[in-house]
């Protein structure tokens, strides 16, 4: 099947189903989806929705048992784990609710773990994770270790990490939940600039709807089912 | 690279928690130190002993009597004499580098010159005898020679330390020494002065008497007769090899049946202290070396708290494109260089300790450079064997789940 240039996400009946002993509950059902280079999305739903589930598997950390994930036009099913953990280096960039920084480790040695796992060389590693930290405006915290940054500072280390492979995708899950009004309007807007001016293909998964209000296409999860898939006209 | 970073990682987490990486190499820490204090204490005293008989040339043997199996002695067929001393000259040109017959016991003699008094110990030596034993060092004068032995001559050759209580002087060649053994007293004229070089020994033995050397002849008499006969054998053959053909040829000489006599052979009872001690060091290593089992659980079971402590970071590793390979290698190189911080510890502290302890002994230490490539590599592969189990627990975490860690 000739890939879709444009698209970098297909999900195609995609099902995922979780099985405790005699207990098995369908987390997602025939979803299916298109997402297109540069998009901005929201995965919206309340919990249990399925959202979170979908972002998982969207970011390889988990496999779906029906269906088809095609990623840049690569079928995911075939992929070994460590095939995984390559794309996951190489095309995922992680941003999570609770920023998951390395503890007692430097914002400069955080942002440079996904290089050192992509083998990059020690000084084009330096050098990019130096420009990734000055674009999201830490240019003079390199060395603060975690516990010495505030909510909105060490969310945008780990946005500079997610960056640090130049990925396809940014996959954010829930990144405003642990931040202030005026950090998560921060945050926000330096993913819109990611989308707007460097192209990147950003989804976010969320429960707010004044954070989906911030993306131009709002997908709608309840129960495990795409409910609702709408694209905001853009203000004129 | 990735190993390089590894092992950056590994320091960096045992830094952040000094005291517990402490705690942790202790077992390891004690286990090495304490193989390589008894280890270099064999060794050390191993080399001690083979120095000592180094002022001994090669060959050493002394035939004697085999006092076990003779009930009665006739003096004059059972015990050695010049010509058995001759017959195996003879006999064995070549494989004889000195030979002659021995004098033990009784040979105590109290000399007073002026008003000095001192205890002589007299040595019945053959020609050149400094030849043969190295802690004659002649420092005036000359040894005992072919002359003297074969005249029987008067002449004596006495330690310095003799020659300065009697003669206030080292110098002492000419001088007379009034003797008395073997019940008769006699004038001998100093022909030689030496001294022993410093040993191992100097500091430990309280000399009583001074040893000073006479012809054999002398000591013995023309008719003498001994139970011993002290050979110095060549280096062209093995030393049992060559005692067992005198010991068989003397015997059929002096037509005594086989076990008359018998030979002690000091390279016979080097090789046997040294297996001796060998033997010991290594039992006693073998059982230090239980305590080293014992460091590497105390490894096992830290790196398995130090892995549910980071499972949360695991998680994020693996989100960040970790294989479970690179997660594996992250805890087993942590492992190991624990192991290997703790073996360079117990090294130092075992290298040290005996150190101490021999120096009390007034004994150099032996510290072998390949015990400290063996420990460095071995407390490696202790943390290596150890680390395994934990860091596959690591490696084998699934992603999802360790991300919700609490």
């Amino acid at each position: 099947m000739k890939p879709d240039l444009t698209e970098i996400i297909k999900l195609q009946n995609l099902d995922k189903t979780y099985r405790n002993g005699n207990i098995s509950v369908d987390a997602l059902k025939k979803v299916n989806i298109t997402i297109d280079y540069g998009e901005f999305v929201a995965i919206m739903g309340a919990s249990g929705s399925g959202k979170s589930t979908l972002m998982n598997i969207l970011g390889c950390l988990d496999r779906p048992t029906g269906g088809d994930y095609y990623l840049e036009g690569i079928d995911i099913k075939e992929k070994t784990d460590d095939q995984l953990s390559f794309i996951r280096n190489q095309k995922i960039g992680f941003v999570f609710q609770s920023f998951n920084l390395i503890p007692r480790t430097s914002a400069f040695k955080n942002v440079e773990l996904p290089m050192i796992y992509g083998k990059i060389p020690a000084r084009e590693r330096k050098e990019r994770s130096v420009a990734l930290l000055e674009s999201v405006g830490l240019g003079d915290r390199f060395e603060h270790m975690p516990n010495e940054l505030s909510g909105g500072q060490k969310q945008r280390v780990a946005i500079a990490r997610a960056l640090a492979n130049a990925p396809t995708i940014i996959l954010a899950d829930e990144p405003t939940g642990n931040l202030d009004s005026a950090s998560s309007v921060e945050i926000m807007e330096i993913f819109t600039k990611l989308n707007r001016d460097s192209g990147n293909t950003v989804i976010i998964v969320t429960h707010e709807p004044d954070i989906a209000k911030c993306t131009d296409r709002t997908i709608t999860f309840k129960d495990g089912f795409v409910v609702q898939d709408l694209r905001r006209k853009e203000a004129v | 690279m990735l190993f390089l970073e590894n092992i950056k990682l590994a320091l960096t987490a045992i830094r952040a928690n000094k005291m517990r990486s402490f705690l942790t190499m202790l077992g390891i820490i004690i286990g090495i130190s304490s193989v390589i204090t008894i280890t270099s204490i064999g060794a050390s005293a191993q080399a001690m002993i083979n120095k000592q008989f180094e002022t001994l040339e090669g060959g050493y043997m002394v035939l004697m009597l085999n006092w076990r199996n003779t009930e009665s002695i006739d003096y004059y067929a059972d015990l050695f004499s010049w010509d058995d001393v001759e017959a195996l000259k003879n006999r064995f040109p070549g494989y004889i580098r000195y030979i002659e017959l021995m004098n033990l016991g009784n040979n105590s003699s109290t000399t007073k010159v002026g008003r000095t008094e001192a205890t002589l110990t007299l040595y019945g030596a053959g020609a050149d005898y400094n030849k043969f034993d190295k802690s004659i060092q002649i420092i005036h004068g000359r040894m005992i020679n072919q002359s003297d032995v074969d005249a029987a001559r008067e002449n004596i050759v006495i330690d310095v330390k003799a020659a300065r209580q009697l003669f206030n002087k080292e110098n002492a060649v000419g001088a007379t020494l009034p003797t008395a053994f073997y019940g008769e007293e006699k004038d001998l004229t100093v022909v030689g002065v030496y001294e022993t070089p410093p040993s191992i020994f100097s500091g430990l033995m309280v000399e009583t008497s001074y040893t000073c050397y006479v012809p054999i002849s002398l000591l013995l008499g023309s008719d003498g007769r001994s139970a011993y006969i002290e050979i110095f054998a060549s280096e062209k053959d093995d030393p049992i090899v060559q005692a067992e053909a005198f010991l068989s040829y003397i015997t059929k000489v002096k037509n005594k049946p086989d076990d008359f006599y018998m030979y002690q052979s000091a390279d016979e009872q080097i090789s046997q202290v040294n297996t001796v001690l060998g033997t010991l060091s290594i039992a006693l290593g073998a059982i230090a070396a239980i305590s080293l089992l014992v460091g590497g659980i105390g490894i096992m079971n830290i790196m398995l708290v130090s892995v549910t402590e980071r499972t949360r970071e695991i998680g994020i590793r693996k989100s960040l494109g970790a294989r479970t390979k690179d997660i594996l290698t992250q805890f087993l190189i942590e492992a190991m260089i624990l192991s290997s911080i703790g073996g360079i510890i117990g090294m130092a502290l075992g290298m040290s300790l005996a150190g101490l302890g021999m120096s009390a002994f007034g004994i150099g230490v032996v510290i072998q450079p390949i015990v400290i490539v063996v420990t460095v590599i071995f407390s490696a592969g202790v943390g290596m064997f150890f680390g395994i189990f934990p860091a596959r627990k690591a490696a084998r975490l699934d992603p999802i789940e360790a991300l919700r860690y609490e």
